[in-house]
C-alpha cells in the first residue's frame, strides 16, 4: 500500500496534537489572563471549558434556528409560495418566535406515561449532538477534541440519538408513539452498517480515523478531496453516504419514524412544549452534523477548493450547506418510503453495494490507482 | 416543565422601573405567540377544504408562520373548527381540546360551528354552535368563509394575543348555554314591527315625492319579471339496455304473482311502450324477498350484480324497504320494493337481509336500522352506524320527536 | 403498558388477545391527518401488518335527509352542495335532474352544454386534490401544494360562474342560475391547454416517481368480484375492471354526444386506481373542449313557468357520475312541496365498507395508501 503522501501529512498534525502548541486566540487569551503559560492552569482549563460549552450551545442553537428558517424559506420556494414572511426581516426571526413559544407552553406529562423515561428522553440527542460537535475540526485550529479514533467516535455517538427516541417512545406509552420508537430502532441499527462502511472507505483510503488527519490529508486543491480522489468509487460512496445519513436523520424519504400521515406524530406525539423543542432543535442540529461530517470526510473539510485561497471555517460552513440543501431538496420532493421496502433498501441494495465498493476501492489503493 | 410566567410581574413589578420591564416581557411573549400559532390539523367538512386553501401555496398561511398544521394535539396552539360540529363528534373535540397545552386557542370556521348555519333547523345531530362544546376566540362567518377570511380570522386572534398579560392568567371564554330557540319567529315578528313603523313614518314623504313627480316609474329588474314561455320537452337520450319488457317477461316467467309498483295493472302494450328511462320497480313480499334478490342476481340474463342501495320510507303504518339494482352487463336497473308492517304495539318491524348476497347491503342495512329502527334477521353486524350508541328514537321515522335536539322550522 | 384487550371491540370478527397475544388494536381517527376528515379507523395490527379493519363514520352525520323533508325540493339544493363538496356541480345536478324528471321539466340546449362544461371542470378540479391529497398521504407535501395551485385556477373560474368557491349552488330545474360569463370560454379552452402541460409534469413529478410505483403497484388490490358485491362504482371499480360510468352507460344531459374513453384498470391495486384517475383528467378535458366548441347559443334556463312538484306517490330516481362515483337521487313524493322523503346514494359510502377487503394483509402505511386512492368524502359517506 501506497502511504509515502500521506506521511508529511501525520507529521504535522502530531505537532498540533500536542497540548502545548494546540492553541486558540481565545484559549491563549485565557491562559495569560490566568498567568499559566503551560495551560496547565486548573483555573484557565475551567474558563476555557466553559467558554467551550457556551460556543457550543450557541452554535448549536443558532444551526437549529438558522435551519429551521431555512427549511421553511426553501420549502416555500419549492412550494410556489414564500414562507414566513412577517417575523422579521424575511422571516428571519420565525424560529426564535416559534422557539420562544414552545419554551413558555404549558409543559405536562400524559398521566400514563413513565416520568422518568418520558422526561430522560428529549434530554439524550442534544447531548450526543454536542459530543459529536466537539470532534468535527472546523478549522485548522478551531476544534474542541481532537481524538485519535474520531470517526469510531462519531460512529459510537450516532446510536445515541434513536436510543431518544426509542426511550422516549416506551415513555410515552403511546401505540403511534411506540410504533415510531420501533421503527427508528429498526431503520438506525439498519442504516448504520452502511454509514460505517463509507466512513470504513474513507479510513482505508486515509489510512487515519483522525478527523483532522483526514481533513489535512486532503489538503491542495479539490481533486484532493476523496470525492474525486478516490476514482468512482469516492463518488459512490458520497452517494450512499448522503442516502444512509437521511435515514439516520430520520427525514423524507426514510421519515417512517414521524410519518404525520400513518403515526401522527410518531415518536414525539405525546411530547409538547420543550420536550419537542427539543426534539425539533436536535433533529436539525443532527442535520447539520451529518453535512459537516460529509463534508469532511469526502469534500475536503476545511480545506478551499482551490490552493491558493485561504482554509477556514467558512469552507467547511458552506460544504456543510450544501449537502443541508441537498437534504432539504430531498424532503420536498420524495414521498416517504414503506417501513418493509426501506429496510429491503438497507439490506438487500445499500449494504451489498457499500460491500463491493469497498473492495473496489481497496484494489484502487492497493494497485495505487488514486489520483 | 413550562416556566410559570406569573412569577415575573411578582418579582419586577416592586422594582423601580420594574413595570416596564413586565411590559417588555409581555410584548416578546406575545410576539412570540401570535406569529407562531401552530393549528392542528383538524377539519370536518366543507371548510376544511378552503382550510387547506389557505394552507395552499396561492393564500400562503405560511406568511404568518401558522403553516406547521400538527398531527398531535400535544403540539398545537390553535384548533381552527373547520365544519360542521356534530354530537357524536363534539365528545372527541373535547378531547382534543383539553389535550392541548396552554395557552390553547379555537376559531371558529364558518356558519356551522357558529350556530350550526344552514343546519339548525330540524336537524337532530348538529351542535349549534361550536362555542357550546369549547371556548371559542375568533368566529369568522361564511359558508364556507374565503381564505381571505380565515387570514383575516387568524390576525384577528393574533390582536387578540397581543392584548394579553402574563399579570392575569388568561380566562377563555365561557361556553354558550343559551337555549336552542326558534329565532326566527322572534326576530321577523320585531322587523315586521320595525317595519311598520318605518313606512308609517315614510307615508307622508311617499305622498310628497308621488306628487311631485307623477310621471315616476319605478325600475323592475330583469330578474323580477314574470317568464313564461313554451314548455320544453326533455332532451331525448339513447341508451342501449334490456327493455321494461324483457326484464318483466324473465321476471314474471319464474315470479309470476309479483307486480311493478303502481302499475299492476299493466298490459303487454303498455310495457312495450315504456320509455328506457323507465325503471321497472318490483313489488314483493317478505316471504319472496331475498328469494327474489337472490333470482335477480344470479339470472344469466338479469344479472343484477351491482348493488346500488338499500333503503327505506315511512308511510306512517308501514314501511318500504327499497333495493335498487344496476346489471354492468345489461346496463338496466331494477328497484325491488317489500313491505314491512309495523305499529305503535309492534315497534320492531323485522326483515331478512341480503347481505350475504351483497357485502355493501351490510352497511345499507345498519343504516336502516339506525335511522327508521328495522331489524335485519341473520344480519351479521346489527348495530347503529352513523348515530351515537346511546341516541334514542330512530329519526327517519315521520314520529320523530326530540325537543331536546330539534328547533322546527318555522318558515 | 396495557396493549393487549381481551374483550373484542365492536365490529371486530376475531380476538387480538387469547393466544395471539402480538396482535393488536390501533385507533385511527376521528381526527388523523389521513383519513380525510372524521372518519374512524379501528385496526387489527400484527405488528406493522394489518389483519382487520373496522370503520366507524357517522362523526359528521348532518340529518341532511332529514331536513330535506322539510323543505321544497329548490331548496334542498344547497345541502346537496354540502354533501360531496368537491363535486357539488354534479350532486346539484343529481338532484335537478331528478326534479326534472319527477315534475317534467325541460332544459335548454345551452344549458345542457354549460352543465357539461360545469361538471367536467369540476371533476378536474377535485381529482386535483385527490392527486394533492394523495401524494401528501405518501410523503410528498409539495405535490399538495402544486395540485391546489392548478386548482385555484379553476376555483377562479367557478367563483366568476355563480360568486361560490366552494359550495356553488349553481344548476336549477330546468337550466342554471345564470348565464356563463364573458370570456367564460376562453379561459376554459387556455386552462385545457395549460392543465394538458402540468398533468405531463405530474407524471414526472408522481407518476414516474419509483417510490410511489413501489408503495402503489401491487397494494390494496380489489378484485372484480369483491368490488361489484361491495357496491363500487366510479374509478374505484373502474380500476377494478368493471366498465361502468354513468356518462356512457346511462348517459344523463347530453354526454352521449360527447366523445371521450373509459380508463379501465387491469388489476384494481392502487396504481391502477391513480392512473385512472389521472387519466380521467385527461378525458374530461377532451369533453371540456368538445363541449366549448359546440356551445350553442340560447337560454341558459327553461322558459317554462316553474312547478317543481312531483306528483303524488310518484318517485323519481336519477343518477350521475361524480368524481367519486354513481351518486343517485331518489325521491320520494306525497304531492306536496316538500318532498316526502330523499336519499342519497353516495359513492364513497360503499368504497369505505370494502376498505377491509382492500388493506388488510398489507402493511400499516398500505392502509394510508389505499385510503388516499379511494379519495373518500366524508360528509358524503354521513350525509
Amino acid at each position: 500500500m501506497d502511504t509515502s503522501t500521506h506521511q508529511p501529512v501525520q507529521q504535522s498534525v502530531a505537532e498540533r496534537l500536542d497540548p502545548h502548541t494546540a492553541t486558540t486566540p481565545l484559549g491563549d487569551w485565557v491562559r495569560e489572563l490566568c498567568d499559566a503559560p503551560d495551560g496547565g492552569n486548573l483555573l484557565s482549563m475551567t474558563i476555557n471549558v466553559i467558554i467551550i460549552i457556551i460556543a457550543i450551545c450557541a452554535f448549536s442553537s443558532l444551526t437549529a434556528m438558522v435551519l429551521v428558517w431555512m427549511e421553511r424559506k426553501l420549502a416555500g420556494r419549492f412550494q410556489r409560495r414564500l414562507g414566513p414572511t412577517r417575523t422579521g426581516p424575511f422571516g428571519l426571526l420565525q424560529t426564535a418566535a416559534d422557539g420562544l413559544k414552545l419554551f413558555l407552553k404549558e409543559g405536562f406529562r400524559p398521566n400514563a406515561s413513565d416520568p422518568f423515561t418520558y422526561y430522560l428522553a428529549p434530554l439524550l440527542p442534544l447531548t450526543g449532538a454536542f459530543m459529536v460537535l466537539a470532534v468535527i475540526p472546523f478549522g485548522p485550529s478551531m476544534w474542541i477534541a481532537d481524538p485519535e479514533l474520531g470517526l469510531i467516535f462519531i460512529s459510537a455517538i450516532a446510536g445515541l440519538g434513536v436510543l431518544a427516541l426509542l426511550i422516549g417512545s416506551w415513555g410515552s406509552n403511546n401505540k403511534y408513539s411506540l410504533m415510531g420508537g420501533l421503527r427508528a430502532g429498526a431503520q438506525a441499527i439498519s442504516y448504520e452498517v452502511s454509514l460505517i462502511l463509507c466512513f470504513l472507505l474513507i479510513v482505508l483510503a486515509s489510512g487515519e480515523t483522525n478527523l483532522l488527519n483526514i481533513v489535512e490529508g486532503q489538503q491542495g486543491n479539490f481533486w484532493n478531496w476523496w470525492i474525486i480522489k478516490l476514482p468512482g468509487a469516492g463518488f459512490i460512496a458520497f452517494i450512499f453516504f448522503i442516502i444512509t445519513s437521511t435515514a439516520e436523520l430520520n427525514r423524507t424519504p426514510f421519515d417512517t419514524t414521524e410519518a404525520e400521515s400513518e403515526l401522527t406524530g410518531g415518536f414525539h406525539t405525546e411530547y409538547s412544549g420543550i420536550a419537542f423543542s427539543m426534539f425539533f432543535l436536535a433533529e436539525y442540529v443532527h442535520m447539520f452534523i451529518a453535512a459537516a461530517i460529509g463534508a469532511t470526510l469526502f469534500l475536503g473539510g476545511y480545506n478551499a477548493p482551490f490552493e491558493f485561497l485561504p482554509d477556514g471555517w467558512w469552507w467547511l460552513m458552506a460544504k456543510s450547506y450544501a449537502i443541508i440543501f441537498l437534504y432539504i431538496w430531498f424532503r420536498w420532493t420524495f414521498p416517504r418510503l414503506r417501513i418493509d421496502q426501506l429496510m429491503a433498501l438497507e439490506w438487500k441494495f445499500l449494504l451489498p453495494l457499500s460491500l463491493i465498493n469497498l473492495v473496489f476501492a481497496g484494489i484502487l489503493i492497493a494497485m495505487g490507482w488514486i489520483l | 416543565m413550562g416556566i410559570d410566567l406569573q412569577l415575573i410581574p411578582k418579582v419586577l413589578d416592586p422594582l423601580p422601573g420594574g413595570k416596564g420591564l413586565t411590559n417588555a416581557v409581555d410584548y416578546i411573549v406575545n410576539w412570540a405567540r401570535s406569529s407562531s400559532l401552530w393549528p392542528l390539523v383538524y377539519g370536518t367538512s366543507c371548510c376544511a377544504i378552503e382550510m387547506m386553501a389557505t394552507g395552499a401555496a396561492r393564500h400562503d398561511i405560511s406568511r404568518f408562520g401558522a403553516e406547521v398544521f400538527r398531527a398531535s394535539p400535544r403540539q398545537a396552539d390553535l384548533i381552527i373548527l373547520a365544519g360542521t360540529l356534530t354530537e357524536k363528534m363534539s365528545h372527541h373535540l373535547k378531547t382534543l381540546y383539553e389535550q392541548m397545552p396552554e395557552p390553547k386557542y379555537v376559531i371558529a370556521m364558518g356558519a356551522c360551528t357558529i350556530s350550526g348555519g344552514p343546519f339548525y333547523y330540524d336537524n337532530y345531530s348538529v351542535i349549534k354552535g361550536a362555542d357550546r362544546i369549547v371556548p371559542v376566540d375568533v368566529f369568522i362567518p361564511g359558508c364556507p368563509p374565503r381564505p381571505e377570511a380565515l387570514l383575516h380570522g387568524i390576525l384577528e386572534l393574533q390582536k387578540l394575543i397581543s392584548g394579553e398579560t402574563i399579570r392575569q392568567p388568561r380566562v377563555p371564554r365561557p361556553l354558550n348555554d343559551d337555549p336552542m330557540i326558534d329565532r326566527h319567529s322572534a326576530d321577523a315578528a320585531a322587523w315586521k314591527e320595525e317595519d311598520k313603523k318605518i313606512q308609517e313614518e315614510l307615508a307622508g314623504k311617499r305622498e310628497q315625492w308621488a306628487a311631485e313627480n307623477p310621471d315616476f316609474k319605478a325600475y323592475k329588474g330583469e330578474r323580477f319579471k314574470n317568464v313564461s314561455g313554451p314548455k320544453m320537452g326533455h332532451t331525448p337520450v339513447e341508451r342501449s339496455c334490456t327493455s321494461v319488457a324483457d326484464i318483466c317477461a324473465a321476471v314474471h316467467d319464474k315470479f309470476p304473482d309479483i307486480p311493478l309498483y303502481n302499475k299492476a295493472e299493466i298490459t303487454d302494450e303498455e310495457l312495450a311502450e315504456l320509455s328506457p328511462q323507465y325503471i321497472p320497480d318490483f313489488v314483493v313480499g317478505q316471504e319472496q324477498y331475498t328469494a327474489f334478490i337472490s333470482f335477480l342476481k344470479n339470472h344469466a340474463d338479469l344479472n343484477m350484480d351491482l348493488l346500488l342501495q338499500v333503503t327505506a320510507v315511512d308511510w306512517k303504518d308501514h314501511f318500504d324497504v327499497l333495493v335498487h339494482l344496476y346489471s354492468t352487463t345489461g346496463k338496466h336497473k331494477i328497484f325491488v320494493r317489500c313491505s314491512v308492517d309495523y305499529s305503535k304495539e309492534n315497534d320492531t318491524p323485522e326483515i331478512d337481509t341480503i347481505s350475504h348476497l351483497f357485502s355493501g347491503a351490510n352497511w345499507h342495512e345498519r343504516e336502516i336500522f339506525d335511522l327508521f329502527g328495522i331489524t335485519f334477521t341473520n344480519h351479521p353486524d346489527m348495530r347503529r352506524i352513523l348515530l351515537r350508541d346511546d341516541f334514542v328514537g330512530h329519526p327517519l321515522r315521520k314520529d320523530f320527536e326530540d325537543s331536546s335536539r330539534i328547533v322546527k322550522r318555522p318558515y | 403498558m396495557d396493549l393487549v384487550q381481551t374483550e373484542i371491540p365492536e365490529g371486530f370478527t376475531r380476538s387480538a388477545g387469547g393466544g395471539h397475544t402480538e396482535e393488536y388494536y390501533l385507533n385511527m381517527g376521528p381526527q388523523h391527518p389521513s383519513t380525510h376528515g372524521v372518519l374512524r379507523l379501528m385496526v387489527r395490527l400484527d405488528g406493522e401488518t394489518v389483519k382487520e379493519i373496522v370503520p366507524h363514520i357517522g362523526y359528521i352525520h348532518r340529518s341532511i335527509e332529514k331536513m330535506a323533508e322539510s323543505q321544497s325540493l329548490i331548496q334542498n339544493i344547497h345541502l346537496t352542495d354540502r354533501l360531496d363538496y368537491l363535486s357539488c356541480h354534479m350532486t346539484n345536478l343529481g338532484l335537478c335532474l331528478a326534479i326534472e324528471q319527477g315534475a317534467d321539466v325541460g332544459v335548454p340546449e345551452r344549458a345542457e352544454y354549460i352543465r357539461i362544461i360545469v361538471c367536467e371542470l369540476q371533476r378536474i378540479q377535485s381529482h386535483l386534490l385527490w392527486w394533492g391529497c394523495f401524494a401528501m398521504d405518501l410523503g410528498a407535501l409539495t405535490a399538495f401544494l402544486y395540485g391546489f395551485d392548478e386548482r385555484e385556477k379553476i376555483t377562479d373560474l367557478f367563483e366568476e360562474l355563480c360568486g361560490a368557491r366552494l359550495t356553488m349552488n349553481y344548476f336549477r330545474p330546468g337550466g342554471c342560475v345564470s348565464d356563463l360569463p364573458n370570456e367564460f370560454i376562453p379561459r376554459i379552452l387556455k386552462i385545457c391547454e395549460h392543465m394538458k402541460t402540468t398533468l405531463d409534469e405530474y407524471d414526472n413529478l408522481v407518476s414516474k416517481n419509483m417510490i410511489i410505483r413501489e408503495r402503489t403497484q401491487g397494494v390494496g388490490i380489489l378484485s372484480k368480484e369483491r368490488a361489484l358485491s361491495h357496491g363500487c362504482t366510479g374509478p374505484v371499480a373502474r380500476a377494478s375492471g368493471i366498465n361502468y360510468d354513468v356518462r356512457k352507460d346511462e348517459p344523463y344531459g347530453i354526454y352521449n354526444r360527447f366523445d371521450f374513453d373509459v380508463p379501465l384498470g387491469a388489476t384494481g391495486d392502487c396504481y391502477d386506481r391513480y392512473t385512472v384517475r389521472i387519466e380521467e383528467m385527461r378525458q374530461s378535458i377532451r369533453i371540456l373542449e368538445q363541449a366549448c366548441k359546440d356551445l350553442p347559443d340560447g337560454d341558459f334556463r327553461s322558459k317554462e313557468k316553474p312547478n317543481y312538484k312531483i306528483p303524488k306517490d310518484e318517485h323519481s330516481f336519477s343518477s350521475v357520475e361524480t368524481a367519486r362515483g354513481n351518486f343517485s337521487t331518489y325521491v320520494v313524493s306525497d304531492g306536496g312541496k316538500t318532498p316526502y322523503r330523499i336519499k342519497y346514494r353516495s359513492p364513497n359510502f360503499s368504497h369505505i365498507g370494502a376498505i377491509n377487503d382492500m388493506a388488510s394483509g398489507y402493511k400499516l402505511a398500505d392502509l394510508v395508501t389505499v385510503l388516499a386512492t379511494l379519495d373518500p368524502v366524508i360528509p358524503d359517506i354521513d350525509r
